[in-house]
């Protein structure tokens, strides 16, 4: 994540580069001054201190006493006399514990199997003072001091057998009797340092390495138990990261450990402008970085804190309750912490559905986007296209959505939607393209049919959209009003089509006194009914057959939900299976309505001329004039009646094709064609 | 507020349909006896702005006219419980008192005579109102003011407000039994023609039918005219419902009528309604599923038009139109499995010659009024079957004519003066007109009705291709 905030972490202090003894860092200091020291090591030291000679001129009784002594310092990491450390400088830096040569030959070998304990033992305490230093992060400092206090021990076991030493009491196979058990953990432990640093590993590589290692010693118990216990010691400080996160929805991790990681450039206010919805799924997101014990219920840590950030973020501070038992750093029972993560997730999502369908009235609100949006009260729009008749009938780019604005709350303010608040919520918009060209279905009809983008109107384009707040938008997101909108925008063209087809047969009805019988006026009334027909059974379709049952189930299913997760997916859901049956996916059939539509259209505009013409003929004084009107006007009638008519037969074909995959299609065509007679 | 509705009241028929569908709107939407909202009327959501408007002091004034020739039934109102809820300027009595004497040409001549008054009164609510959709008479045919007068204000409206529509709930005689009123076949004739030629819709509420429908549905042995004119009131405020509670359709007059009404003549509907009670009489609680009711809508004895059920001719009639309000909690998804059931079983009879289906309109129940039934239905259709309806008033038109009795009453007036009858002839030809247009209808080639050639017009439309006018130009 690109944008994550850099993790700053202060620099550890200069006294700790000062004083190397102090720290353990001159052995990484007298790397450099021995470098050329090194080969002459003991010749020079034997011939310029002069005190020492080399061991082999010794008694091998002698010889022991000072390889114990040696070796005692070795153990703790200190040259010796006649025992010295060496460093290979390569691709991996190690050491090695050297001997004498002229020592005794068994002395040599004893010391020989002493000396992995001494460089396990210098390996660490180098990992523990590295690995203290900030940058490295609370997991690797919490190992660290583990191995602090394992070292302790040790330390004090080393204390203890120089002791005996000065009492007389240790032989040298004594001491390596007394070194058996520390070995087995030592090399352990050094095996995982090893990893940890070679890797540079920090927050849960370390938790998973100290893990699989224990796995992979199950076989030596004191091994295994020992590195558990470091896991949970390591592991602390990471539950207790987690702790705050799952308790308090906070990511409370100074040097970036955490599996979760927040994206702070994404703000919930993004939520209703970003079509994406990306602040729900990437403000908080997962990294690859899962400690294995966590990998399983990783998704629902998130989702936790994620619930419980929302709560904050709405200015409510809730607080998971804590007990005793619900704390996570509790390593008792095996899957304790499991049981504590549940329980806080159960609660955090419970209490965030109920604040969001309680306090912030989810429910209320999509039912009022229902009555805008979806017109489940569509008087303010009749009263709406009314006042805004003029405006609507703008080029695109003429509209000015500021009237529209004004004239859409006049609307509101009128009729039944007055008494709903939120009405106020409601704005307009008006889209540069047509829907088609919206949903991107242009592409692939032939060039000649795209409409000119000049000649569309305001009723094409019009939008109506709805401001949400936070936190609703994190279910009614840009996203999802933006296929509110699709819908809308479908409904809105189609009344639009049923008004002007409603103007044309108020025509009709102006002309009551004249006897229709055998005129082109019964068949051109008849023709409005076929129109009319059309089109209120196509919005009977979508809004009974379609909206009305969808919203029914996603409404029942909303009763019910545990998570606001379940409410975005039945939501979401909802939506598309709306735009599906809606006809918006599926480019053949919309296409098909479209044109359907833009009939009716055309002969509604021409209907004040066909009618007057007809009155004309009948009023008209010359009949051979009349004739020839009659006839032009007669034939236009036809022509739309032919137009519509092979227009709606070839509907279809095409529904019942679509009608296997989508079955809800069967029923638009019992609406619109009938039944077929079978 | 748009598309409001202005209602006018005429005669004593129309004045005591028109009080009871005031009533039954002011119980539905929480408005007291004296206009004032209720306390409990809070839920919203309802549009009362259609019917009502609000006075400066909050109360809720009908968009209502009363007008009658006689004070009898608005003295009656005006002394009843519900005096304060209208605008007594609305209220029209004529001077004298003495009513129309069941006579058309008498009320017909006194509208002619009262008209700019009762004009001023329509002007003023049509300009107290921001952007009228039409009025709504009601009144009866066969009495004399309702008639007459009702006929004149038709055609006034016709001309003054052209754009508007007009849609009347006239109330159709009982045929049954013997009227007090034996110029009934001339008045309703002659009214007729008015409700042909000048009104968009006309809801046909028929008495026989009513009468029939309280006896054998409600079994009252004597209804009584509040009885059946609750009747009406109930189709009436069902028949508005998409109007006043908003849904996702039908929320204006126009698309209401738009669908139902094919031609411009062909505009008379009839009515079902159930389940079915009289002035919320406890009644037989039945289980009513969507399905219940659409399949009780279309059973002939819960239609309120006596021709249906009665003609010999039923199998050729059928249905044009229809549409079914279905008021309360319905599940959407019942109204599809009804349509179909009712589909597969057949059991409408629709027209031949264009698509034809029954459309639904869900629509809210008022909260406010309490019934022991869950859904409730009203069904409008246009139904070739109306046609014999008009035949039996041609029938008896014809049967008075020829004894040439009572024209002396008609005489008196301006309209028939010097034995002028050709109203009379030319009402009868226009009716008989109508009967035939509604059996042609009926034919599968009703879309060719008249044409005399519709082959020629045919074959002619070839050269035809381009586009007649430059209008047509898109």
């Amino acid at each position: 994540m690109e944008s994550m905030t850099p993790i700053s972490c202060p620099t550890t202090p200069r006294w700790n580069q000062d004083r190397p003894f102090l720290t353990g860092r001159f052995h990484q200091e007298t790397r450099a001054s021995s470098k050329f020291a090194d080969s002459k090591r003991f010749t020079l030291d034997s011939s310029s201190s002069g005190v020492e000679q080399a061991i082999g001129c010794y008694d091998t009784p002698v010889q022991e006493l000072i390889v114990i002594d040696d070796l005692l310092s070795a153990l703790v990491g200190i040259e010796g006399r006649y025992i010295s450390i060496k460093r290979f400088h390569g691709k991996e830096d190690s050491i090695a514990f050297q001997v004498d040569p002229s020592m005794d030959l068994a002395l040599q070998e004893l010391a020989k199997r002493i000396f992995p304990l001494c460089e396990y033992y210098l390996l660490i305490d180098q990992f523990v003072e590295s690995s203290s230093q900030f940058k490295n992060g609370l997991v690797n400092h919490a190992f660290a001091a583990a191995l602090r206090a394992l070292l302790l021990d040790y330390q004090a076991m080393v204390a203890q057998l120089e002791h005996q030493f000065r009492l007389g009491r240790l032989s040298i196979q004594g001491l390596w009797f007394y070194c058996q058990p520390m070995m087995g953990s030592m090399r352990a432990l050094a095996a995982v340092i090893q990893q940890a640093s070679t890797k540079q590993f920090v927050g849960s590589g370390v938790l998973n390495l100290l893990q699989s290692q224990a796995k992979a010693m199950a076989g030596d118990n004191s091994v295994r138990s020992l590195l558990e216990k470091m896991t949970e010691c390591a592991s602390n400080a990471y539950l207790s990261i987690l702790e705050r996160w799952v308790y308090e929805g906070i990511i409370d991790d100074p040097y970036g450990e955490f599996f979760i990681a927040e994206n702070r450039s994404l703000k919930k206010e993004s939520l209703s402008q970003d079509s994406t919805a990306k602040y729900w799924s990437q403000r908080y997101s997962l990294k690859d970085t899962i400690p294995g014990f966590l990998a399983n219920i990783a998704a629902t840590i998130l989702t936790t804190g994620k619930y419980l950030n929302v709560m904050r973020e709405c200015g409510h501070n809730v607080q998971v309750p804590i007990s005793e038992r619900s704390k996570l750093t509790i390593f008792g029972s095996n899957h304790h912490y499991l049981e504590c993560i549940k329980a806080a997730h159960e609660f955090a999502s419970i209490e965030l559905v109920n604040l969001i369908k309680d306090k912030y009235d989810l429910v209320g609100r999509l039912r009022s986007i229902k009555h805008y949006l979806l017109l489940d009260q569509g008087d303010f729009l009749v009263h709406f296209m009314d006042i805004a008749r003029e405006e609507l009938n703008k080029k695109v780019h003429e509209i000015s959505v500021e009237k529209l604005q004004s004239l859409l709350d006049l609307a509101l303010r009128t009729t039944a939607a007055a008494a709903d608040p939120r009405h106020e919520d409601l704005t307009c918009c008006v889209d540069r393209a047509s829907l088609l060209t919206t949903l991107g279905m242009h592409k692939d009809t032939d060039s000649n049919s795209i409409e000119d983008p000049m000649s569309i109107t305001g009723l094409e384009t019009f939008s109506l959209s709805y401001k949400v707040q936070w936190p609703l938008s994190i279910v009614i997101s840009k996203k999802a009003l933006s296929k509110y909108q699709l819908i809308f925008r479908f409904l809105f063209h189609c009344k639009h089509v049923e008004r002007q087809l409603c103007g044309a047969w108020q025509i009709h009805q102006g002309i009551r006194s004249m006897n229709s019988k055998g005129t082109a006026i019964l068949r051109s009334s008849l023709l409005c009914r076929s129109m009319l027909k059309f089109i209120s059974s196509l919005l009977h379709y979508l809004t009974f057959e379609v909206l009305e049952p969808n919203w029914h189930v996603m409404h029942d299913r909303l009763q019910s939900t545990r998570s606001v997760d379940e409410v975005i997916q039945h939501h979401d859901f909802f939506l598309d299976k709306c735009l599906r049956g809606c006809l918006l996916l599926l480019p053949d059939v919309l296409k098909k309505m479209e044109k359907l539509k833009s009939v009716c259209l055309q002969y509604a505009a021409a209907t004040q001329w066909l009618i007057s013409s007809s009155i004309d003929i009948n009023s008209q004084s010359h009949p051979q004039k009349t004739m020839i009107r009659d006839t032009t006007v007669t034939e236009s009638i036809f022509n739309f009646e032919r137009e519509f008519n092979s227009e709606l037969q070839s509907l279809g074909p095409v529904l019942s094709k679509g009608s296997q995959a989508e079955p809800y299609l069967t029923h638009l065509s019992q609406w619109i064609l009938g039944v077929s007679k079978e | 507020m748009p598309r409001e509705i202005i209602t006018l009241q005429v005669g004593q028929c129309g004045n005591q349909i028109g009080m009871e569908f005031w009533k039954q709107l002011c119980l539905e939407h929480g408005i007291s006896k004296d206009g004032i909202l209720e306390d409990f009327a809070t839920q919203g959501g309802d549009r009362k702005d259609v019917f009502f408007y609000q006075a400066d002091d909050q109360h809720y004034i009908p968009r209502a006219l009363l007008i009658d020739l006689e004070p009898r039934v608005i003295n009656g109102i005006q002394n009843g419980e519900y005096r304060n809820l209208y605008n007594h300027e609305n209220i029209f009595l004529s001077d004298h008192g003495g009513g129309a004497g069941n006579n058309w040409a008498s009320g017909y001549h006194q509208g002619k005579g009262v008209e700019e008054e009762i004009m001023d009164m329509i002007d003023r609510e049509a300009d107290g109102s921001d952007s009228l959709e039409g009025f709504v008479l009601c009144h009866s045919i066969a009495g004399g003011t309702g008639s007459g007068m009702g006929s004149y204000l038709l055609e006034t409206l016709n001309d003054r407000y052209s754009k508007k529509l007009v849609q009347t709930y006239s109330v159709f005689p009982n045929q049954m039994e013997t009227s007090d009123v034996v110029v009934q076949p001339y008045n309703s004739l002659l009214t007729l023609k008015r409700l042909t030629l000048n009104a968009d819709c006309v809801v046909v509420l028929d008495n026989t039918a009513l009468n029939r429908i309280a006896v054998e549905r409600l079994h009252l042995t004597n209804p009584t005219f509040a009885q059946t004119n609750s009747l009406v009131s109930t189709v009436m405020s069902a028949s508005t419902t998409t109007l006043r509670y908003p849904g996702y359709m039908n929320n204006d007059l126009v698309g209401l009528l738009a669908s139902l009404i094919p031609t411009p003549r062909c505009h008379f509907l009839m009515t079902g309604y159930t389940p079915l009670t009289v002035e919320r009489q406890a009644n037989v609680i039945r289980k009513t599923t969507v399905l219940d009711v659409m399949r009780r809508l279309l059973q002939t004895k819960n239609i309120m038009v006596s021709s249906y059920a009665r003609n010999k001719e039923a199998s050729q009639a059928k249905y044009i139109s229809i549409l079914n309000i279905i008021q309360g909690e319905v599940d959407p998804t019942q109204v599809h499995e009804s349509l179909q059931r009712i589909r597969e079983r057949k059991l409408v009879n629709f027209i031949d010659w264009g698509p034809a289906s029954i459309q639904v309109a869900l629509s809210k129940k008022s909260p406010y009024v309490q019934t022991s039934h869950r859904v409730s239905g009203l069904m409008l259709a246009s139904h070739t079957s109306i046609r014999h309806l008009f035949s039996r008033c041609l029938s008896q038109y014809d049967k008075l004519r020829k004894k040439q009795a009572f024209l002396d009453n008609y005489r008196k007036f301006p309209m028939f003066a010097d034995n002028d009858l050709s109203e009379f002839d030319e009402s009868r030809d226009i009716i008989e007109s109508l009967v035939d247009e509604y059996k042609a209808c009926e034919s599968p080639d009703y879309i060719k009705w008249g044409m005399e050639d519709p082959g020629q017009l045919m074959t002619g439309e070839g050269n035809a291709s381009g586009v007649a006018d430059p209008k047509l130009a898109f």
